[in-house]
Formats: C-alpha cells, structure tokens, sequence
C-alpha cells in the first residue's frame, strides 16, 4: 500500500487541538477560579483534539496531504479552527456547570404533570414524531448532502462525481469576483436593514396615532410583505425600467430626464435596495405596531406630565422598550437579506449591470440551479451559513445585553 | 357510531383513490412542457385539443413553464425526484446536455423505419434540411423541430425616412451611419435613441457564426467533443467593440442583460427606430406596430461587413420536442403521434402565423403560398382560435415574415453555422455575454478580460466534460 504523504500531519493537527484546548480550559480555569486545574487541562486537551479533528478527519486530512495547494492548507486550518470554536464553547460550558454543581442541561419552563408517567416519554415522542420526521427528511438529511456534495465536483445528470477535498472552499479564496459578492451581499444587507427598520418604525409610529382608517392603512401597509420576491422585483421591473418604466415616463414628463435605474451604478445597487425594502417593510410595520402597542400607557402620560418632550418619550421609553422587537427584526432582516432578495435581483437586474448586484446567495443560485454545478454552489451556501450564523450569534452577544425584557 | 362511519368512509376513500388509476387505465396521459405564457402557448394548448379530439385514448396537457432555461431546471431536478413530463422543449444551448444526460429517446429510434404513427405520417423528408442537421445526433434525427427561429432587424419606416435613410441598414456600419443620421431626431425629442435590443448571449452566438468563427474548439464541439473555449478571436473583439461604439455615442438603449421585454416595448411604442429581436417576435411586434401605427420593415440580422468572408449564414436558434426515455412503447408512440401531428404541413404553417417561427416543412410554405378559402390557418389572438387566413399568399401579404426562411435558407451551412455543442453552453452565456456588456458599458483591457473569461470558461468545460464525457 502507497504511503500518503503529509504537508501536516493528523498528528500535528490533533495535538495543536489538545493543546490549544488545554490552555484555553487553562485560562478559564484561572480567570474563574473554579474546579480543579488538572480536570481543566484533561478535558480542554480532549476537547481540542475533538475540535481539530471533527470536520477535517471525515475528509481523512486529505487537505493536509501532499500535492495540496497552500488555499486547501489554509482551509484545512480554517475547518480546524471551527471545530476548535465549537467544541470548546461547549466543553467548557458543560464542565463549568458540572464544576459548579448544576444540571448539565437548565430546566425549561415545563407544565408539571405534562408527558409524566410510564408512558410519557412514549406518548411525546409519537406527539413529535411527525414534525421530527419532516425535519429529519427535509432539513437535516438535506443539509448532511449539502455537506457531502460541496467537497465533491458534481452536476446534476452526470453519470459520475469526483471527491476534490475542500477545493471548491479553496477556490473561493483567491476568487477575487466571489469576495466582491460577499462585500456586495454585506453592502446591501446593511442598506436593506437600516432603511427598511428605521422606515417601519416611523410608519408603525405614525399608524399608531388615533386616526381615522388605521386599520385599513395598517393593511395596506402589510400586504407587500405577503408578496413573493419575485413578484416584486417584476413589479419594480414595470416601475423602473429606462425607457418603458413608469417612474421614467413620470419623471421626463415632470423635468425631462430619465434615470437608468436598473443599468447604471450605483442606480442598480439602489434600485434592488429599495424594492427589497418594499417587500419586507410590512413584516417590520406589523411586528413594530404589535410592539408600539405592548407600551403601556400610562407610563408615556406620566414622563409627558413631568415634562419629558417627545423625543425624549420616544428615546428614553418607546424605543428601548420596543428593544426585543428591534432585536428580533435584526436576526430576521439579516436573513431575508442575505437569503431572500435573490430572486428579486434575478428578474430585476439578473445581477447587472457588470455583476454590480450580484450578492453571494445570487450567486448559489446561479451556480447551483441555473449552471447545475451543484458541487462549487453547495460549497458557497455552506460559505453564507456559516457567515449568517456567526453575525447571528454576533447579534444574540451583543444584542441581549442592550435587549430589555421584562415586566414593566 | 360516528366514528365507525368516518372510518368507513376513509376506507372508501383509499380503495377508490388506488382503484382510480386502473379505472381510467385506457386513457393514456401525457403532459409536455412549453417555455411559453403569452399566445404562443395558447396556440399549443389549442393543437393540443385537436389532438386529443382526434384520439379518445390519448391525453395531451400542456404545461407552461417560465423560460427555456427554467425548463431545463425544472426537468434536470424533476429527474431527480420523479417528477418530468413524457414531453419536453428544450432549446438549442441544452443540446449537449440533453445527448449527455441520457435522459431521452430520440425520434428516430421510436419511430424505427415506420412510415406512420397512430395514423400520422412521419414524412421526414420534407422537413427543411437546414432544420434536420441542426438536431441530428451521431446521425440519428434526435428530437422534433417546433418552433425553429433566427434573428431578424425590426425597422420603423417612418422614422428611418424622416432622418433621409431611403434603404434598410444591412451591416454594422449602416447601423452606425443610420444611428448618426437619425441624432437630430433623438436631440429634437422625437426618439429616445436610435436603437434597443435585448442584450442577448444569443446574438454573440450568431455574430460569431456570420464571421465564420468558432465559440469552442473541434470545429464548435462538432467534429469532436469541445474541450476548450475560442474567445480570443477577431470576430468575438469586433462585436464588443461594435457594441461600445453603439453604446458610447449614445445610439444605444441598453435596458439589462436578457430582458426581453423592455427594448420591445420601445420600439413598439415608436421611441426607436432599430431593434434586433428573435423572428419569433414578428407577430407580436407587427401587431404592436400597428397599433402604434407605423409602417414595420424587416431585413436579415444585421452583419460585420468587415469580416473576411462577409456574411456566412446564421445559427438555427429555438427550440424542439424531446420525448422522455424509459416510457412503455404505447406512451412513447402516443407521444411520437402528438408531436408528428403538432408539426405537420398544417400545423407548421398555422404557428409561424401565430408568432414568425419559421415552418419547418417544405409542405407549409407552399401552403402558405397557396391558400384557399376556409383554410384556418391564422391565429387570433383576442378570441385565442384560427381563423381564415383572407390573402392567396401570406408572405405576399405579410413579407416581414419571409424574412426569418430566406436568411435561412440563404446561409451557408458549416460548422460555424451550425452553432456550437457543449454541455457548458447554459453555463457559459452569461459570462461571454457579461464580457461584451462590461466592455461595453465601462471599456477596459478587451485581451485581458478575454483571457481571463477564455481561461475560466475553458476550465468549467473540462471539469463538465470530467463528470460527462466517456472516458
């Protein structure tokens, strides 16, 4: 038998994980001052070499292997890095709980006497099932093929795929077209958010004024909301094209100049901006009315009494109460963002013009569904899932500690 | 009580539900997929009906899906799960992959030398020449021409002669020298511009056949498989710098890559006064020349008059029927007689009507220039039915629609004329279409950016023809 020969050997890889891991649980040990140091360094070192080697030993190290390019190398170290970021985030708050005396796992709010008895575990799992089923079979095993399929070169009706290691993560990397996609899909997502969160809280605030009809403006406001991205990029397609576009013809006939909307830059960039804004605003109108609505009012009657203005009602009350709901449209505008607004982009400006709206879930379309070049767009959503999924946990860090809940 | 009748009745459900299929056994259904919505499916939707008329046994439904290429999507994941119709159009750039895939049965198989299925005449050689060689396949005729069309110029008369041009533009250099003569009219506010199109991957491919040239290499993947991209070529630089040209003067609307509908609109509505489209948009354009009220002339795609042997010929563009694989032998006739009936002499001749596909028989353009009373030929679009077509001779009538066969018939067929084949071509269009629009639209190092879209096309090409290809 051939011996593989190594660039880094899964040696290395594993014992650079147990000692990463071993200083990390050093550390905590340290800054806590809890439990015992050896525990520490032997469940740190376990941890770590779980971390380095749970996503690149699957692979059988073959980013490691000689032959490899430096790109598959620095993947490599990357995967590790992951595994390392998981693992020991879990380890170390398990052994922490285990150190302090608590339960590895904190009690929920469960209903006493809810699913007990000899046949209780029985009777919630067969309550379950069918939801768990239909996650397994259209969720999970999905994405575990998604896994599989983006270390393979692979299309859809070809009589045969080829295992290519991590070289369609690799590729990405020097890949300068694909950056711009992620800086562009990042440019975008932020002008999204921002105009669509700060418009509904405006449009929410002035729907919660007493006047006449808010009802029936309340659902007019929404309704965009009910609509498909794809219809409302035709819709915005109708409105703003050059010379058969309605804004155009308003426009020339009002001051005689025309706008290339959809063919020019940064015309384009705001173009998708705004009609993505349009389709999602009405989730933010309703969620942003139920939570004008949660504010008690007494207490805005009793700042307006001691003198607060009404900006200082809306800073000081208002808005850090809405806090959750903010919170909350954030994490959920991040994915309408970064997932939803491609199929906007396609019938509004097919990523033009020169690729300037191309956005990184654009391309997973295109490279997966219109090319069936399923190995390499596989490979760039699991790319985009884990950037959502850290600027998620970004957000839950960062956001909890401003978010107030509670009873008021 | 209650409860015993619910189940009952749910029991009854079942054992109807799986009786239903054997119950309605004699009927054989099948479903085709179209890349049409507007008339043009209702035409197909209507032969379809007189098809199922003509047979008791037989079920033909029609399927509208969004576009070619979504067509292609939709089949390729339909494989995946099980979910394809027994017939599918599929357009010229996924002839590669549909040979490849292995997904079909083709023509000539299914038929086997007979003369006739389920009474309708096969009659292969009547189907124009040009038409045939195009979807023959290692010599075996693959799939059933449908809608067959070539890219044409639209002219808006009145404006043309308004800026003093007497004769139709032909090359790229009377489109020039007419876009300049027709400036005063663009500054006066009468036009917007002298001419739109839709930015289409389509027109490289035919502007590159017109010069003789090659889009990949084994003589267009037609002598051999291709296994390289042939960008950097004269032909390919003379059409993005005839573009830029068009574009920097101003002369032209650019409205979005693929967008179809925009750059027709405008002309329609008389705000241009050049437009290159499919001549599969004469009907819909004449009718909305019309409505506009101006007199609609057409000529040949316009060609680089530069390029050593002048004008060659142009690509077939459009799309056929193909008949899904592993069906039984009664279905696959079925589906053989639907499409034998769908282009036949007086079917043929009725869809070119109905949109400026050219016919695909030989038998439909003699019957387009012998017509008799009650011969109801002419699609209607507002009452969706055929109607007498009034003329003896509709191209005598209607010669804007000659235009699209003469081109054809005129071109010379070689195997830059008989466009490219690779399994990458959906893939592809994008990238030397994006080329020519960056070019375009900001300029640039034209090598450069050849050489690098070249070399990365090239790469996609091999690793397709890795996973495909026998080895």
């Amino acid at each position: 038998m051939e011996e593989i020969v190594y660039i880094v050997h899964p040696i290395v890889v594993t014992l650079v994980g147990a000692a990463l891991g071993a200083v990390y649980f050093a550390f905590l040990r340290w800054q806590t001052q809890v439990g015992s140091l050896n525990a520490s360094l032997v469940v740190g070192a376990i941890a770590g070499a779980i971390g380095a080697t749970m996503l690149t030993a699957p692979l059988g190290y073959c980013m490691f292997q000689d032959g490899q390019s430096d790109e598959d190398v620095i993947v490599g170290w990357i995967m590790v890095t992951l595994g390392l970021l998981l693992t020991l985030n879990i380890g170390s708050v398990i052994l922490w709980r285990y150190f302090r005396g608590q339960r590895l796992l904190p009690r929920g709010d469960t209903t006493p006497g809810a699913f007990r008895g000899r046949f209780g575990f029985v009777y919630a799992m067969a309550v379950l099932s069918p939801t768990i089923l239909v996650l397994i079979y259209f969720v999970y095993l999905p994405m575990l093929d998604t896994l599989r399929f983006s270390t393979f070169l692979a299309r859809f009706g070809a009589p045969r795929t080829r295992f290519i290691c991590v070289s369609n993560f690799s590729r990405m990397l020097g890949d300068l077209d694909y950056h711009s996609n992620l800086f562009l899909s990042f440019a975008l997502s932020f002008g999204i958010i921002i105009i669509a969160m700060s418009l509904a809280l405006l449009i929410a605030s002035m729907l919660n004024q007493p006047i006449r009809g808010a009802n029936i403006y309340r659902t007019l406001l929404i309704w965009p909301y009910a609509i498909s991205p794809i219809v409302a990029g035709s819709i915005f397609g109708l409105l703003l094209g050059t010379e058969s576009g309605i804004v155009n013809r308003v426009l020339d006939l009002a001051f005689g100049v025309k706008v290339p909307w959809l063919v020019t830059v940064p015309a384009a960039q705001v173009s998708v901006v705004l009609a993505s804004v349009w389709n999602v605003i009405g989730f933010n109108i309703l969620f942003y009315t139920a939570g004008l609505q949660t504010i008690p009012k007494d207490l805005l009657e009793s700042a307006s009494i001691d003198g607060a203005s009404a900006w200082q009602r809306f800073a000081r009350i208002t808005f850090p109460l809405l806090s959750p709901f903010t919170f909350f449209l954030i994490v959920t505008n991040t994915i309408y963002a970064f997932f939803d607004t491609f199929g906007l982009i396609f019938v509004l400006t097919r990523g033009g013009p020169t690729e300037s709206t191309f956005t990184a879930m654009y391309r997973v379309y295109v490279t997966g569904i219109l090319a069936s070049d399923i190995g390499k767009s596989t490979a760039q959503s699991l790319i985009l899932f884990l950037i959502v999924v850290g600027i998620t946990i970004f957000q839950f860090r960062v956001g909890q500690r401003r978010v107030q809940y509670g009873n008021y | 009580m209650f409860r015993g009748f619910t189940l009952i009745l749910l029991l009854l459900t079942v054992v109807l539900g799986a009786l239903a299929p054997t119950l309605a056994q004699d009927v054989i259904e099948l479903e085709a997929w179209v890349a049409f919505s507007d008339h043009r499916y209702d035409w197909a939707v209507d032969t379809a009906d007189r098809f199922n008329a003509l047979h008791d046994d037989i079920n033909i439904t029609m399927v509208s899906v969004v576009d070619y290429d979504t067509i292609v999507n939709n089949y390729t994941l339909g494989r995946e799960d099980g979910t394809y119709p027994e017939i599918v159009q599929l357009f010229d750039a996924a002839l590669q992959f549909a040979v490849d895939s292995d997904w079909f049965s083709y023509a000539e198989e299914i038929i086997a030398g007979r003369d006739e299925v389920l009474g309708h005449p096969v009659d292969f050689d009547d189907i124009i020449p040009v038409i045939s060689n195009y979807y023959t396949v290692d010599g075996v005729w693959a799939s059933v021409a449908w809608n067959t069309s070539t890219p044409i110029m639209y002219y808006n008369v009145e404006l043309l002669e308004q800026a003093g041009i007497m004769e139709l533009p032909l090359t790229w250099a009377d489109i020039l020298d007419a876009c300049a003569a027709l400036q005063p009219l663009v500054d006066d506010g009468t036009i917007s511009a002298c001419a739109s199109w839709p930015f289409s991957g389509w027109f490289i491919e035919q502007w590159l056949a017109q010069q003789n040239e090659y889009m990949v290499n084994n003589e267009n993947g037609r002598a051999g498989r291709a296994t390289e991209f042939n960008l950097d070529t004269d032909a390919y630089r003379a059409i993005a710098e005839f573009y830029r040209e068009l574009y920097t003067n101003g002369y032209f609307i650019f409205e979005g890559q693929d967008q179809w509908g925009p750059p027709t609109q405008t002309f329609n509505s008389g705000k241009v006064a050049i437009m290159m489209s499919s001549s599969a948009a004469a009907r819909a354009i004449s009718e909305g020349a019309a409505a506009t009220g101006f007199t609609l002339e057409t000529t040949g795609m316009a060609y680089n008059q530069d390029a050593p042997g002048g004008w060659l010929g142009n690509i077939l563009g459009g799309a056929t029927m193909w008949i899904s694989n592993g069906l039984s032998p009664e279905v696959e006739d079925a589906a053989m007689a639907f499409l034998l009936f769908f282009s036949n002499t007086e079917n043929s001749a009725s869809w070119h009507t109905a949109s400026g596909y050219v016919p695909v028989r030989n038998s439909s353009i003699e019957l387009l220039k012998n017509l008799e009373p009650g011969n109801e030929l002419l699609w209607d679009i507002p009452s969706g039915a055929r109607v007498d077509i009034e003329a003896a001779d509709w191209y005598a009538a209607f010669p804007n629609f000659l235009t699209a066969s003469t081109q054809l018939g005129n071109s010379t067929v070689n195997n830059a004329t008989r466009g490219s084949t690779y399994g990458t071509f959906q893939q592809s269009r994008p990238y030397y279409n994006g080329l020519v629009e960056a070019y375009m639209l900001n300029g640039g190092d034209l090598d450069a950016m050849i050489a690098e879209t070249n070399a990365e096309l090239t790469e996609l090409l091999q690793e397709y023809n890795f996973l495909f290809a026998d080895e």
